[in-house]
């Protein structure tokens, strides 16, 4: 018999039990500190309110799970090939999605689920991680022909494409356009992820700290000595010392990781796609399809300049798949041509950076007032009105400004947006400078955003959203953001290119 | 072959999405949003005055209190006004567009071939008033989702099937 899904039709009926369990859980997490108040108080006095209170907790979670039940409904419409989902009590929600958008079908079965005997069946489509349609219990059968009408016609035949292709995998050659060498991964080792590694090496040192504190009060630590041990040093050498071995330990550690990592990195090229191998221990293999490829970062600092090296970051349309979702690809250590040879593939062409976007004076302005004046006049409040010896620290904001003062100028500097008929280009940066490369055609939508006060010297900001993650650009000049806008919706308007 | 024409577009004559004249939203959906502050508030108030009641002590500062309410009262529906006025939507032939913020104008353009699925929802007090607020989701993630409210519902309906017919065409 074939199931028709042309009329709304509810859950389940058990699945009212689903739907109350749900709902306490929902609940129970807004509303376990009360509950925990009177646990806490419990006494012979407050009994009967404590049980008196689940009960009607229970009551009510029972009634509002019918309610649930009454009111979510889903069905097909034939003729638009849609799937609605009704639901909500007093909020009503009703969800259209189209069949063809569908990517994805799964039917599930949690402990519960499994108890009363259905099963859950939630449909994805591409983008954001949530699941657009979720139907908590429904029966195996039910759920199995659903399925089959949701994922009718389209997608049979892309999975029937996706399996001739893996078939083809199988017989065409592998070409192998990149090769990082040994040389490559040490230079990337001493040349980037400091800030990180120092943090990795602090967190580390200050666990050891708290541990061996508790040890050391407990022995019998002759504090004195160890005191005189260290005025024999003198401070200062002590400190130099310190920063030597603290530079000399984020070096080999970062040497360490990167080489564990990507030991024996590989990118060859499979018929139009992409194929990673890497790592020293076990080997990762990961396929990039350029058309799935929404944002291409490459990062370089001024080292890795000097060492014709640079790393090159692709992201990926998110979906559901747990295994793509926010992962971001990484090829560190390639060289100029290396870079075009996966350029070529990812895009067919070499990026080329068109007409330069700069930010207005007031985006530095507005930095320097917030990560520089508002922290000095911050500390000095301090020191005035709370812990005068604050004041013995004076020569710190001196270092922090010109620390902070140079990230702000060069972060400003390098703050560019270039954009040619192919690519929109976003650099930014202070030490690592990043160039975000997207192509028109993966845009998914743009919001434009201007302050009140800006109008007068026209400017104004630019969000570019893609399905992997957003392009900023900030304080440009807002007709010539205007006009690209019109001519970037043209261009998606106008062409049906896939943009996954 | 013969009829292949191939021009170069003069970019400076494409449709500016600047110019659209956007439509308001509707005026009931102001009463809305006042009914929506004046239950936080009246919710709000209560929970004020349980705490005057419990702790007396605090009584001393009951005009402090008072006067600190009813400024965030007037700062709330000040800023709602804005909102309310500045919120604006209109759909083109190949795009929606929607315009919010209050110190700043922001404007979100959605072309329709970019459309994942659309929604409706009607909140308790929306739904008393008879508007609805329609969903636009894309595949960019939460930031460049559209919600429209404050739309009759009849109108709500034919905008859905106005976008669905959209997304369809595009394939």
């Amino acid at each position: 018999m074939v199931e028709q899904f042309n009329q709304p039709q509810r859950q389940s009926a058990v699945g009212i039990v689903i739907l109350f369990f749900d709902t306490i859980q929902k609940w129970g997490r807004a509303l376990w500190p009360v509950l925990l108040v009177y646990v806490v108080r419990f006494d012979d006095s407050n009994k009967v309110y404590i049980f008196s209170g689940i009960g009607v907790f229970l009551i009510v979670t029972a009634v509002v799970a019918y309610l649930k039940y009454l009111n979510f409904t889903f069905y097909l419409q034939d003729e638009n090939e849609e799937f609605i989902i009704s639901e909500g009590i007093f909020n009503k929600t009703k969800t259209i999605i189209q069949l063809d958008k569908i990517q994805q079908v799964d039917i599930n079965q949690s402990l519960i689920q499994r108890f009363i005997g259905v099963y859950e069946l939630n449909v994805d489509t591409a983008g954001s991680a949530k699941k657009e349609g979720r139907i908590k219990a429904i029966s195996h059968p039910l759920a199995l022909a659903l399925k089959a009408r949701l994922l009718a016609d389209e997608k049979k035949t892309s999975i029937l494409s996706d399996e001739q292709t893996i078939v083809q995998e199988k017989s065409v050659e592998k070409e192998s356009i990149v090769k990082i060498s040994f040389l490559s991964l040490l230079k990337v080792g001493i040349t980037s992820n400091y800030v990180k590694t120092l943090g990795l090496i602090l967190a580390f040192f200050t666990t050891l700290y708290e541990q061996s504190k508790s040890f050391i009060a407990d022995a019998d630590f002759d504090k004195e000595q160890f005191d005189a041990y260290v005025e024999q040093r003198s401070v200062i050498s002590s400190i130099v010392f310190f920063f030597i071995l603290m530079f000399a330990l984020v070096l080999i550690i970062n040497l360490a990781r990167v080489v564990y990592k990507y030991f024996d990195y590989k990118v060859a090229k499979q018929n139009s796609s992409l194929l990673l191998s890497f790592g020293l221990l076990s080997t990762k293999n990961t396929i990039v399809k350029p058309e799935k490829v929404q944002i291409v970062t490459v990062t370089r600092n001024y080292f890795q300049k000097k060492m014709n090296i640079l790393e090159i970051k692709i992201r990926q349309a998110t979906s559901s798949d747990k295994e793509n979702s926010k992962t971001v690809i990484e090829i560190p250590g390639c060289n100029e041509t290396e870079k075009e040879a996966v350029f070529k593939l990812l895009f067919q062409k070499i990026p080329v950076k068109g007409i330069v976007l700069k930010p207005n004076y007031r985006k530095l302005v507005f930095s320097i007032f917030l990560s520089m004046l508002l922290p000095v006049v911050a500390f000095f409040a301090f020191a005035k009105y709370i812990q005068p010896l604050f004041y013995d620290y004076t020569y710190a904001v001196v270092l922090y400004l010109l620390f902070v003062g140079l990230i702000v100028y060069f972060g400003f500097q390098n703050n560019r947006l270039y954009i040619n008929d192919d690519f929109i280009i976003k650099q930014s940066g202070a030490w690592d400078i990043d160039n975000r490369i997207i192509e028109p055609s993966k845009i998914q939508a743009i919001t434009t955003s201007q302050l009140f006060w800006h109008k007068k010297a026209n400017i104004g900001s630019i969000i570019i959203h893609t399905a992997g993650g957003n392009l900023t650009f900030q304080l440009g000049d807002f007709s010539t953001i205007k006009h690209y806008v019109n001519l970037w919706l043209y261009k998606v308007e106008t062409s049906n290119d896939n943009w996954m | 072959m013969e009829n292949f024409s191939n021009e170069t577009i003069d970019t400076t004559q494409l449709p500016k999405f600047e110019e659209v004249e956007f439509t308001v939203l509707h005026a009931d959906y102001w009463k809305v949003t006042l009914l929506n502050v004046f239950f936080f508030f009246l919710l709000a108030g209560a929970g004020l005055g349980v705490l005057l009641f419990l702790n007396r002590g605090l009584l001393v500062f009951a005009v402090g209190i008072l006067a600190a309410y009813f400024i965030f009262l007037f700062l709330v529906l000040l800023l709602s006004r804005i909102s309310y006025k500045k919120k604006g939507f209109a759909f083109r032939t190949h795009d929606v567009l929607f315009r919010h913020g209050i110190i700043a104008t922001n404007t979100i353009v959605i072309p329709y071939n970019r459309i994942q699925h659309v929604a409706l929802h009607e909140g308790l007090v929306s739904r008393y008033f008879g508007l609805a607020k329609i969903e636009v989701f894309t595949a960019g993630g939460s930031s460049s989702d559209l919600e429209v409210p404050g739309i009759a519902i009849d109108q709500a309906e034919n905008i859905k099937q106005l976008l669905m017919g959209k997304i369809q065409k595009q394939l």
